[in-house]
């Protein structure tokens, strides 16, 4: 008990902003049990509301927590986030829906990036030669300009099938679905368009190669001239072995396209789900990396740049996605086992969600949706608990929990802070792809996906204090809760004395909401419900 | 060989955004003895250990450590040399429990199990509060720790800035201990205000002034010259 108190005491102003908030909820609720224009079973809306408002938390949360990671450590406010939230739903989208054009854009990928695991390798090679300086500062132009060309001459020749936005809008199941009815003719063998194949790929793969030797050649320029050398270390033999084995795994997915693209499409939606999570979240890691390590490194000491350079990030994203997927708005469907609506459905019980996979379950009388209100919940919790126990407990987490307060020190220690900066950028840019993919099967897929979201991420941690853990899934909750609860009050309205008509809160009214909700708990808590004071 | 030069400083110049902070400071570390930087406030003692450890790179000149020149290459590869630094002010993680600020130390999975017997003699304290987290330690405590954080890798070398700086007597006493015993094995170089902690420890000084260095020495010979005490240590 004494604790209790203590902690209470303590945490006064935390504690009374709380409970301040669940008095609201509590009356929001009550509001709906005893709406006059609601018949029926009323406490199913409540409950309805609530795990809605998990469901919108846990996407946020999503994103929320890698940014707020990210900004702790690196003080670096990463503005891309959004973009790159949106671009893990297209990427999962693609795997999921299109796994064959996926796989075709798979084989130039690699072989591009077989030449950048290089690098370390040309570092140690190009440090032997002694070069003149302004030869050494001019020849990686020369290598940009070579490998520009090599690639503007091939990379647009390799063959993607796209998909046909027209049709696939027009009958909007699974093409799985439908390859394997019969009604999609499958991808026919790869034929490079007026060149070779050997031409094309070993182009590509030049082009990779140049492309890393010139990002070698620029980062050697850029050392200071009293850097230490290489001597002494081991032969980078594992870039060597992995360079290697991409570029090999690129032409063996290349050569065997057909066979792959036919074994994926005919994979059960459930699996190819869980592809393309992983795909995604793959994708969002390299994009992290690269963006992290060619572009925030050299900018870190003026955080302003770094703050335009994410932005600038986020319109670069949004126009890449546009040029490679188009504008039209996808939707995606939920994989098979939360998709079930034969017999035995809306399920009466958990178990029977399990042997029918149904899309709904009854619950009070109404009917809650397993994939929305139920699986991503649960998944946001399983996410809390598995970054929680990452920070808590193991030696990554340490680092991070120092660094976060003092990464000068935690360098003094030995310790290679740009690598784990790089790895805490691309796990926090993978869970936000992550949040993307388990995301678009409810919210559909649009290239401002990640704006709105960016927002609510923003304001959910000005809510739970700017660098807290706690305070980020505090803060997506209440602000979740918050939107769901406005939304539902948009359809029912709120009597209101002395209105004839009930009010109902348009939905431009949900972001001004949040943002209120956040002006007033930044009133009395400037630095968030769980921010520590400064 | 106990002469043997283990950390040489050659005429560093560092630059601090567009300020010329250390403009020539020379300091040489014979291997096995404890040396302290002297010199008023603000003159670039805890910057010269910086530029040491490459938190901030000096410009110009060397920094030759065992042999080796250490000038310009990252801090992580510079401390893990052998090479362990105690920051001024306590310097330790308030969200880290004290096993994890030690933990945190180790450069090989193990090495605190090596040293835990040392620490805990030189620090009996600390073993108490293994468990608490940093923020619940008094100010003397988190000072102890930092040292032990130094302590927990094979360091050749140790950077530490201002031990005593706001400590009771009696912990200043137990500060001093503590260096003296550690100091049988490995090299001290310290920045310490205050003049009767610096010269009950070292043997030698190197006296910082305006951001060169201005005289250096044998610690017994500084005692008894009176003038360059008043010239260069007592406040002006």
């Amino acid at each position: 008990m004494k604790p209790l108190l203590g902690s209470f005491r303590k945490n006064r102003t935390l504690w009374i902003t709380l409970c301040a908030l669940i008095i609201i909820f509590t009356l929001g609720a009550r509001g709906l049990v005893d709406n006059e224009a609601v018949g029926g079973e009323r406490y199913q809306d409540v409950v309805i509301t609530i795990l809605r408002g998990f469901s919108t938390g846990s996407i946020i949360f999503l994103v929320a927590s890698g940014f707020s990671i990210i900004f702790g450590l690196m003080n670096v406010l990463n503005m891309a986030h959004g973009a790159l939230f949106m671009i893990g739903a297209y990427v999962g989208w693609t795997v999921f829906v299109r796994p064959d054009t996926a796989v075709d854009a798979l084989v130039p990928i690699l072989l591009l990036a077989g030449g950048f695991f290089l690098i370390p390798l040309w570092d140690r090679l190009l440090n032997k030669l002694k070069m003149p300086s302004w030869l050494m500062k001019t020849w990686p132009w020369l290598g940009l300009i070579l490998a520009s060309v090599v690639l503007i001459f091939t990379l647009p020749k390799y063959p993607i099938t796209s998909w046909d936005v027209g049709s696939y809008q027009i009958s909007p199941t699974n093409y799985a679905f439908a390859a394997s009815q019969g009604q999609l003719v499958t991808p026919e063998p790869k034929q490079f368009l007026g060149i070779s194949p050997l031409l094309g790929l070993g182009g590509i793969l030049l082009g990779g190669l140049l492309a890393g030797i010139t990002v070698a050649g620029f980062v050697i320029s850029r050392r200071p001239a009293t850097a230490g050398t290489s001597e002494g270390k081991a032969f980078p033999w594992e870039t060597l072995s992995l360079f290697l084995a991409i570029a090999i795994l690129g032409l063996v997915i290349h050569y065997y396209n057909t066979p792959i693209s036919n074994f994926l499409l005919g994979l059960d939606s459930t699996l190819l789900f869980i592809l393309a999570i992983l795909v995604a979240v793959g994708t969002g890691a390299l994009i992290g990396i690269l963006v992290e390590t060619t572009m925030i490194r050299p900018l870190y000491e003026t955080h302003i740049y770094v703050l335009m350079l994410t932005l600038g990030v986020q319109s670069i994203i949004i126009e890449i996605v546009r040029s490679a997927w188009g504008s039209p708005e996808f939707t995606m469907h939920r994989p098979s086992i939360f998709a079930g609506t034969g017999e035995g459905c809306p399920a009466e019980s958990l178990g029977a969600i399990l042997k029918n996979n149904c899309s709904t379950i009854r619950v009070l009388g109404g009917r809650v949706r397993t994939y929305n209100e139920l699986f991503i919940p649960l998944l946001g919790i399983v996410v809390l608990v598995a970054v929680w126990l990452l920070l808590q407990r193991t030696r990554l987490g340490m680092i991070v929990r120092a660094g976060v307060q003092d990464s000068e020190m935690v360098e003094a220690l030995g310790i290679n802070v740009q690598k784990i900066f790089t790895t805490v950028f691309a796990l926090g840019v993978g869970l936000a792809a992550m949040g993307g993919v388990i995301g678009a099967p409810s919210t559909g897929l649009t290239t401002t996906l990640g704006d709105s979201l960016l927002i609510n991420m923003l304001v959910a941690l000005a809510i739970g204090g700017l660098t807290s853990y706690p305070g980020s899934a505090a803060g997506a909750l209440i602000v979740g809760l918050l939107q769901q609860f406005v939304i539902k009050y948009g359809q029912i309205g709120i009597n209101i004395p002395f209105m004839e008509e009930p009010f109902k809160p348009t939905p431009p009214l949900v972001p001004a909401l949040t943002v209120f909700l956040m002006v007033i708990i930044l009133l009395v808590m400037p630095q968030g419900l769980f921010g520590r004071k400064e | 060989m106990k002469n043997n030069i283990l950390l040489e400083v050659q005429d560093i110049q560092t630059f601090i955004g567009q300020f010329h902070i250390l403009q020539g400071v020379n300091v040489q570390v014979p291997e096995g003895s404890i040396v302290a930087l002297l010199g008023r406030n603000g003159a670039g003692k805890t910057t010269t250990l910086k530029s040491i450890l490459g938190l901030t790179p000096p410009k110009e000149g060397k920094v030759v450590f065992s042999g080796t020149e250490i000038q310009g290459r990252r801090s992580y590869e510079i401390a893990d040399m052998g090479i362990g630094y105690v920051p001024e002010h306590r310097a330790i993680f308030q969200d880290l429990s004290v096993l994890e600020n030690l933990r945190i130390a180790e450069r090989e999975k193990g090495d605190l199990e090596k040293k835990e017997e040392l620490i805990f003699s030189l620090f009996p304290d600390l073993k108490r509060l293994i468990m608490l987290p940093g923020t619940n330690l008094s100010g003397g405590q988190q000072q102890m720790l930092a040292v032990a954080r130094a302590l927990v890798p094979d360091n050749e070398l140790l950077l530490i800035d201002e031990p005593s700086e706001g400590l009771a007597p009696v912990l200043i006493e137990e500060m001093m201990d503590a260096i003296q015993q550690l100091s049988a094995e490995t090299t001290v170089l310290l920045v310490e205000q205050n003049f009767i902690v610096a010269s009950r420890l070292a043997e030698n000084y190197v006296i910082i002034e305006e951001g060169h260095s201005a005289k250096s020495g044998k610690m017994a010979d500084l005692i008894n010259d009176q003038e360059t005490i008043r010239r260069y240590l007592e406040a002006a």
